[in-house]
């Protein structure tokens, strides 16, 4: 069941980097949203540019009848949600799409997390964690400052993630893919290799990640994006190209098992 | 919840060449698929019709990505026909859009002369209340757009399609010709029931930082508020050339805007990009329309069609 709700701003605050964290009043959506699913918003005061545009819902909470989403400012439309207030009305559609599926009983996870992909991983490491499972999870960002979900994620897993920057400011310096690798390699070593990986992030790194493990021989699923219209699953602007041939990112995505992604 | 228009005591229902249609209200093929993904949000069948997604023989893949691109007030799309083929069409949309009680009006596409007759032969037992022919996509190769932009070719294919079927035909044009008029003459005197206009307006959008263009394909079709002057413009001229009914559509996204459409000439109107930014747009127009009426006092909505004053 999808839901158009007109949704308040509670919130709309940078958390660094140009990275701004935006919470609204969407009961309907916070109660029934799934780790992995987001929402497709209208934002106001912006009626030239006609899309809507999508973002994974980085919390919910059902109690309080709020989410918060994470954008980064890149274009015209992130750049004028910075001017919005609390008050101001969004329009959002959701929960939207096939969210996160680890396999049933996961004991142990490894979730990795590039840039604002941090945001529709958050609440996969509170599930998996709610259900007893072992979670490892990687932060890549290019700076300190940008690392804006290291808190969240800290305090979701009882401990720090593992982070890297690209400037070398906090944690390994480079990409995250060199900490992939180790935790995939130290877990097999240890005989307890993990049984899913999930990354959300830049394509290159999904593709990446993806590979890594598939050479470990670990289940992985990945949430794609691509440019989207409708966001309900009518228009197929979204596709992916699939071994099954071209899925739309918006209702059979956007989190698909790596295995099945034409990257 | 699922919305349907508000009561009225305005006669809403239109007749489209045959096509009777509870109000003057359909979507743009391929902005609605067959009306399950906004089942959530609209009663499909309180619509005029459900305009279902362009379907060929077997089935097309469609395009490379990036499909879409937004531009001023408006969008670009290049999807290129996907659709799983007129199979599928027939056992899982046409039966889901009966047992809603909507009225189907199939979208026709094909490669050849020789497709789109068989699509239609392949329905004709189908719960179908109508055919739109689409020769105006203008992002395929072959047939689509290429068989809508001349007099010959357009005769020949509406000819065929007459022939094959007795139900409503309304052929789909393409505004990127010289003279519309030519081409809906055309349609008209091989047999269609009526005309729907425009499809989208081909055009490109450029991204200057890669140098590159914003569609995999390079160009696509343009549609939204934007074109909405141009598609005016274009059913008012068809309205004036031919005698069949028009279903006018491009960059409709409200009552005003519909009314407008009928005062030039349009005896139904379709909701297409509108659906995207607002998925309840087709009964928010069907209500701006009933508004429009009441206000104006218009007891009938067939009073508006052609009633431009000029």
């Amino acid at each position: 069941m999808l839901y158009n709700e007109k949704a308040p701003i509670l919130f709309n605050e940078e958390a660094g980097a140009g990275i701004w964290i935006m919470t609204l009043e969407a009961p309907e959506i916070a109660a029934h949203a799934l780790p992995g699913q987001f929402v497709h918003t209208r934002i106001p005061g912006m009626e030239g540019h006609i899309l809507r545009r999508p973002f994974g819902v980085y919390e919910a909470y059902p109690e309080e009848g709020t989410i918060d989403i994470m954008y980064q400012v890149l274009g015209f439309g992130t750049e004028h949600m910075t001017t919005l207030e609390p008050g101001d009305e969004v329009e959002v559609i959701g929960p939207v799409g096939r969210g996160w599926q680890p396999p049933q009983g996961c004991r142990k996870a490894l979730l990795v997390a590039g840039g604002v992909g941090s945001a529709p991983i958050h609440p996969l490491v509170c599930q998996l964690k709610a259900q007893g499972a072992d979670v490892t999870a990687i932060l890549g960002a290019q700076t300190e400052e940008a690392l804006v979900a290291r808190r969240r994620f800290g305090r979701a897993l009882g401990c720090e993630p593992l982070c890297s920057t690209d400037d070398g400011s906090f944690g390994r310096a480079g990409f995250c893919t060199p900490l992939v690798q180790e935790a995939l390699d130290e877990a097999a070593a240890a005989g307890e290799p993990f049984d899913y990986v999930a990354c959300c992030g830049p394509e290159p790194l999904m593709k990446i990640v993806a590979r890594m493990a598939a050479d470990a021989g670990v289940f992985c699923e990945v949430s794609l994006e691509k440019r989207m219209a409708c966001g309900v699953g009518a228009c197929l602007s979204c596709v992916v190209d699939t071994v099954n041939g071209k899925k739309r990112a918006c209702v059979d995505g956007p989190v698909f098992p790596a295995t099945e992604v034409v990257w | 919840m699922a919305r349907k228009p508000k009561e009225t005591a305005v006669n809403l229902a239109v007749n489209l060449g045959g096509l009777p249609m509870k109000n003057p209200v359909t979507v743009g093929s391929g902005t609605f698929g067959a009306g399950m993904e906004y089942a959530d949000f609209v009663d499909v069948a309180s619509l005029g019709a459900v305009t279902t997604k362009g379907v060929s023989l077997n089935g097309w893949e469609g395009n490379a990505t990036p499909r879409i691109a937004e531009t001023a007030s408006g969008m670009l799309n290049s999807i290129g026909l996907q659709n799983p083929g007129v199979a599928h069409l027939k056992e899982v949309e046409l039966p889901w859009l009966a047992g809603q009680g909507a009225t189907a009006m199939v979208n026709v596409s094909g490669h050849s002369f020789d497709e789109y007759v068989a699509v239609i032969e392949a329905l004709e037992e189908a719960p179908v209340a109508a055919y739109e022919v689409n020769i105006s996509c203008p992002n395929v190769d072959a047939g689509g757009m290429t068989m809508g932009c001349h007099v010959p070719s357009v005769e020949k294919v509406v000819g065929l399609c007459r022939a094959a079927t007795k139900r409503p035909l309304i052929v789909k044009l393409t505004p990127n010709v010289t003279d519309i008029t030519e081409i809906a003459k055309a349609a008209e005197a091989s047999g269609a029931d009526g005309v729907s206009l425009i499809n989208t307006l081909l055009g490109m959008a450029i991204d200057a930082r890669t140098r590159r263009p914003q569609l995999a394909r390079v160009v696509g079709g343009y549609s939204g508020p934007a074109v909405k002057p141009v598609a005016l413009r274009m059913v008012w001229q068809v309205a004036n050339a031919v005698s069949v009914p028009v279903l006018g559509m491009g960059g409709i996204s409200n009552g005003t805007d519909a009314v407008e459409f009928m005062l030039a000439g349009a005896t139904a109107v379709a909701v297409g990009t509108a659906n995207f930014a607002n998925p309840t747009a087709t009964v928010d127009v069907v209500d701006g329309i009933i508004d429009y009426c009441e206000r104006y006092g218009v007891k009938d909505v067939n009073e508006l069609i052609g009633a431009l004053e000029c």
